[in-house]
């Protein structure tokens, strides 16, 4: 079993038929491979073409295809790749890149930026680009579909006088109007629930459709400029397409870990797609706030009102005891700390960075 | 066979000579890959996989199907693995649309979604059985490839009892009513319903597991030789409970160190607060965080990994020390112990690399698996004969095996 001088190799060969092995020269001639029995009985000629060669690897044995069937078996490595590098054959250059530990520590670096690209790059833009992409009337379907389910789950009919439902959603069609005098407000629809389980609060669903409970209505109930604010910012999630874009988020995400960890753990994978969702859904409630922001002031209310809708719902939160030994300010960063504020999901961003930002908003200068 | 055979050669090229006739041969298996190479044949694959939005997937898997198999030798010679990878790419477009079907109807359409879970239903007893084809064939010992011969009635009489659940699911539990009014009796007969059925599967899941084993290990091929699983489902019953006693036992242990913990932790919280005043509390509470941290590791590592390791151990060998041909005796024996050790320095240095150790895990918990292993081998196997044999189809179902995670029982 040595690689002859001449571009021969002893090797070993099955036929495919049966498991008895049998010696056999093996020799590269032209475009073909030359298998050859000891006794010369056997003769086959295979297009180099056709022949599966094997991976170069440091373990383990060199098996061979061939077309029809049979294999080559060559128990030492090294010998087989001396034969098959002097008969002038070519591998792969991914087998190349294996095989050395710099290519391999630079593929380890590739991997980490092209991760970091997507997260910060790629999956945002794929999902807003697929969100777009989505026709309105298959959205619509998605959000009426979900507000079945909240509404079978969590919402009770509204115990709000319809005058007052209604003097609400003038107001907030006019602060819209106001807001976008080109008409160019996405379509929305406001819908008044009394909810126990959530509580004082507000969100958006795909299509459009804006609930606000009865809670958060008696809440700020001396505050409707605060009440239009909330519902500026939901209105922005709806012009953000924020529900579909986070849903396909989440997709992107989870198959992207899958890839990453493979076969590992279900429960590991879970771990870095959720933070990762709780991160672009942070990112979405900023964007909200921008719009709401900005629609408070194009109608002349400054977006500080918003400032006692967080610290109401600061007050739900801890209940009244708390607030009154330590008054909110918002101002100061520690303030309540981790408290989260229950308007759509519960992963906003730090309250005291909002309540920030609402205060110290400044209209952008006309460019 | 065409041509008279040089006898003095094949003695020369096998590592064993073969055994006189009538006498029982062993052939053990050896598994020679290495973690160090695994890790740059993982890293290419994954950096190649992601640059193409996973379209290399099928090639990677190849890759690491073939290096896998030609490192486990049985008797001295590898296992050989041919599968196309550009066949294994068609599969896996095709599985990819089916994916991405069955994700945007749940998503987009979840009214639905029960469709496409029939759909699944319906197709994947096929999927399974071609999965298990496409792998045996496209494996090989000397040259001469395995196969799979279980027929498609029995995959879907052995694998659909699997979904009796949530058939009863659909046939028994109410309509949602709707509205805010839900009878109070009509919730309590679901909850009755849901546990029943709960249970029944329960205490059916072992026969269930027997005969998904039992089709599966009685349609391996080689040569002339076609195993079948010789073990009874009393066995599976045994062993269900044995697992499930070990469950008890460690969820014992955890709750009781758990207990102690507490029991040691208020008695300290107490004379600190005595001693100290308020600055004994936060000692306390401390205490009291790193307790629940010890616990929930505890729960979370040691659970999975005993009782992981003995199901693993000892389903191995249930299922490979009974299962034989007329001419093949596979043994088993992989204890819990050694198992349990690899398993356990596996999951501290793949946390403690960030996961870079994943590789290295994988072929050292391969090696310990394979190496319990053998083959006893009746008579010479130098003179069995395979059957010419057709090739080309199952990519399909080959691809889906890998997509929901079904493997040889290897």
């Amino acid at each position: 079993m040595e690689a002859g001088a001449s571009g021969v190799i002893r090797t070993q060969w099955f036929d495919g038929r049966s498991p008895r092995g049998r010696s056999v020269t093996l020799r590269v001639q032209g475009d073909e491979l030359l298998l050859r029995t000891h006794d010369g009985l056997v003769e086959h000629h295979y297009p180099l073409s056709g022949v599966r060669w094997p991976e170069r690897r440091s373990h383990g044995q060199r098996q061979t295809g061939l077309p029809d069937g049979g294999l080559i078996q060559h128990a030492s490595a090294a010998e087989w790749d001396a034969w098959f590098q002097a008969s002038g054959l070519r591998e792969g250059a991914v087998v190349g890149w294996m095989q050395s530990w710099r290519a391999t520590f630079a593929a380890m670096a590739g991997t980490v930026v092209f991760l970091a690209a997507a997260w910060v790059w790629g999956v945002p833009w794929l999902s807003t680009t697929l969100a777009r992409l989505v026709p309105q009337s298959l959205e619509n379907q998605i959000g009426e579909q979900s507000l079945a389910q909240l509404d079978r789950l969590f919402l009770e009919p509204s115990q709000l006088p319809a005058a007052r439902q209604e003097a609400l959603r003038q107001r907030f069609a006019r602060v819209v109007e106001t807001a976008h005098p080109e008409g160019d407000a996405p379509a929305w629809q406001l819908a008044f629930h009394q909810s126990g389980v959530l509580g004082a609060n507000a969100f958006a669903l795909p299509g459009g459709s804006i609930v606000l409970t009865d809670e958060l209505v008696e809440l700020l109930d001396d505050q409707p400029d605060a009440l239009v604010g909330v519902l500026a910012h939901e209105l922005g999630h709806v012009q953000h397409r924020h529900g579909l874009d986070l849903m396909v988020r989440a997709s992107l995400v989870s198959a992207l870990v899958g890839v990453v960890l493979g076969d590992a753990s279900g429960f590991l994978a879970t771990v870095p797609a959720t933070l990762a969702t709780q991160s672009y859904s942070r990112d979405a409630e900023r964007e909200a706030d921008a719009h709401a922001a900005q629609m408070l002031h194009a109608s002349g209310i400054h977006p500080a009102v918003m400032a006692i809708f967080f610290e109401r719902m600061l007050m739900e939160a801890n209940g009244p005891d708390k607030v009154s030994g330590q008054p909110v300010d918002a101002r100061d960063d520690e303030t309540g700390a981790g408290v989260s504020l229950p308007i759509a999901i519960s992963s906003h961003p730090d309250h005291a960075e909002r309540i920030r930002f609402f205060r110290e908003w400044q209209a952008p200068g006309p460019r | 066979m065409r041509d008279s055979d040089n006898f003095a050669e094949t003695v020369m090229m096998d590592a064993q000579p073969p055994a006189p006739p009538h006498r029982p041969q062993t052939l053990d298996i050896r598994f020679t890959g290495s973690g160090s190479e695994y890790f740059r044949i993982w890293i290419v694959n994954l950096l190649l996989t992601l640059v193409t939005l996973t379209l290399y997937l099928p090639f990677a898997r190849a890759r690491r199907m073939a290096y896998f198999q030609n490192n486990t030798l049985v008797g001295g010679d590898p296992l050989g693995f041919h599968a196309d990878p550009w066949k294994m790419f068609r599969g896996y477009l095709l599985v990819l649309v089916l994916g991405l079907g069955y994700w945007a109807v749940s998503n987009f359409m979840p009214a639905f979604s029960w469709v496409a879970l029939v759909v699944f239903m319906g197709l994947w007893p096929l999927l399974w059985r071609s999965s298990l084809q496409f792998r045996l064939r496209n494996t090989s010992w000397r040259g001469v490839r395995l196969s799979f011969v279980g027929d498609i009635p029995s995959a879907y009489l052995s694998m659909l009892p699997m979904f009796l659940p949530a058939l009863a699911f659909v046939v028994l539990l109410p309509e949602p009513v709707e509205g805010e009014a839900v009878a109070e009796e009509s919730a309590r007969y679901a909850a009755a319903v849901v546990g029943a059925v709960v249970l029944v599967f329960v205490l059916l899941l072992p026969w269930l597991w027997a005969r998904i084993k039992r089709y599966q290990h009685g349609g391996y091929t080689f040569a002339q030789e076609r195993t079948e699983l010789t073990v009874g489902v009393g066995r599976f019953y045994g062993l269900f409970f044995k697992i499930l006693g070990v469950a008890l036992v460690v969820m014992l242990v955890v709750g009781s160190v758990m207990g102690a913990a507490f029991g040691v932790m208020m008695l300290m919280g107490m004379t600190n607060w005595a001693e100290l005043g308020r600055g004994g509390g936060a000692v306390a509470g401390l205490l009291a965080a790193v307790a629940f941290g010890v616990v929930v590791l505890m729960v979370y590592m040691l659970m999975p990994l005993v009782v992981g390791s003995y199901t693993t151990s000892r389903l191995q060998n249930l299922l490979w020390s009974h299962t034989r041909s007329p001419k093949i005796q596979f043994r088993s024996d992989l204890r819990l112990g050694p198992l349990f050790r690899v398993g356990l320095v596996n999951w501290l240095l793949i946390a403690l690399t960030l996961g870079l150790y994943w590789p290295f895990a994988k072929v050292r918990l391969a090696r310990v698996k394979l190496e319990a292993m053998a083959l006893v081998v009746q008579g010479d196997v130098d003179e069995w004969v395979a059957d010419a044999q057709p090739a080309g189809r199952g990519v399909l179902g080959d691809a889906a095996g890998d997509f929901f995670g079904v493997d040889m029982g290897l």
